[in-house]
């Protein structure tokens, strides 16, 4: 476990970053997701479930496509930990509306909370420093995270915010030996998340 | 007998220009080094490179969302490499997604069926599991299989792989 003596709730990183959503393109996954599109999901969201270490990387062709619509990408560490090489391939890129924001909870929350790697030794804010993005900020307390938000999002990215945050205990456990992951209990085939959202992503980009 | 020849860069690029390619999204391959160097060299199509073939496809499924029309540029050993978010992300999310894979160390006296090392003779029996539809360009007159790929990407909704027989010129 990270060596923090506090913690960030998710759900107030959350709140922080919804009062602030307006235009954006969001890309979300893992444990920020649900809470997030509870929140605020609008035609602009965009869900990563199935590929683990994908969400920043389509964020940043989207930002590539549209430099004029600011991106936000929430992030696990245990996802970001299965692609670290897209912090070079952001960085390279220099996409300069993006924010990253990586909820750091040092566990795999939703598989039933085994360890990151290297939990309480590394840092993404470091690592994404030292890979080149513009700007990068660790906060374990959310007064200093509101605080620093607003001039954050003002900032030429790439940003790369590593938040502290709180394990939240949700995971696949009351998912029943068995169950099939291919139908709904209805028996019509389960879409992917991600083919569901992105053509109204597209629309109302083309549109707005 | 020979049965596959190089194809020029020049002929790739042109044929990438002709379907109104936007965007290559690529990791380095030895066997398409030619024609990174000219697509590096020239501003029609933008040249986006990716540290890995997962980022790669991700870079492209965003561009698409974007409303650019990107090829993903790789190697066979990257196709194995990035089989999940193939799945997951062209597939499964329904990206017409044209993908350029270059078949480094294949022999142009044989299919590549008929090689024995891995690298080369998986490779179609991969994307034939991942119900990839794909076409073999061995020759520069196969170029025109750009838009019959990218025509099928559009009409599956979903990949469509090229395969570079031999290193191209």
């Amino acid at each position: 476990m990270s060596t923090a003596k506090t913690r960030i709730s998710v759900a107030s990183a959350v709140e922080a970053l919804a009062r602030r959503r307006n235009e954006q393109v969001v890309v979300s996954t893992m444990t920020a997701m649900s809470p997030w599109l509870k929140r605020a999901q609008t035609d602009r969201d965009l869900i990563c479930v199935g590929f683990m270490g994908g969400a920043s990387t389509l964020g940043l062709g989207v930002q590539l496509a549209r430099p004029d619509v600011p991106v936000w990408i929430l992030d696990g560490d245990g996802s970001l930990a299965m692609q670290l090489g897209s912090l070079l391939t952001i960085a390279n890129a220099s996409p300069r509306r993006f924010l990253h924001v990586v909820f750091h909870n040092g566990v795999y929350d939703t598989s039933g909370a085994q360890p990151v790697l290297a939990e309480g030794s590394m840092s993404f804010a470091e690592m994404a420093k030292g890979a080149g993005y513009a700007d990068t900020v660790r906060f374990d307390d959310i007064e200093s995270f509101e605080v620093a938000l607003d001039d954050l999002l003002e900032t030429d990215g790439p940003v790369l915010v590593e938040l502290i945050t709180e394990p939240t205990g949700d995971s696949f456990k009351d998912v029943k030996p068995g169950t099939s992951l291919d139908q709904a209990e209805d028996g019509r085939p389960i879409a992917s998340p991600l083919a569901d959202v992105w053509p109204k992503v597209q629309d109302s980009l083309a549109t707005g | 007998m020979t049965i596959a020849e190089a194809i020029p860069a020049a002929t790739l690029l042109q044929g990438l220009k002709d379907v109104n390619v936007s965007d290559v999204v690529a990791v380095p391959d030895t066997h398409q080094r030619s024609l990174i160097n000219l697509l590096n060299q020239q501003e029609h199509i933008r040249f986006i490179q990716a540290a890995t073939e997962d980022e790669a496809v991700a870079v492209a499924a965003g561009l698409i969302i974007g409303g650019r029309k990107p090829v993903v540029q790789i190697q066979h050993a990257g196709l194995y490499a990035c089989v999940n978010h193939l799945r997951g992300i062209a597939s499964d999310g329904h990206f017409p997604m044209v993908f350029l894979i270059g078949l480094l160390g294949r022999d142009p006296h044989r299919e590549p069926s008929d090689h024995a090392g891995s690298m080369v003779m998986l490779a179609e029996p991969l994307l034939d599991t991942m119900q990839v539809p794909r076409y073999l360009m061995d020759a520069p007159s196969d170029v025109g299989m750009i838009a019959e790929a990218f025509s099928m990407a559009e009409e599956c909704q979903g990949p469509a792989a090229l395969l570079i027989g031999v290193t191209t010129s």
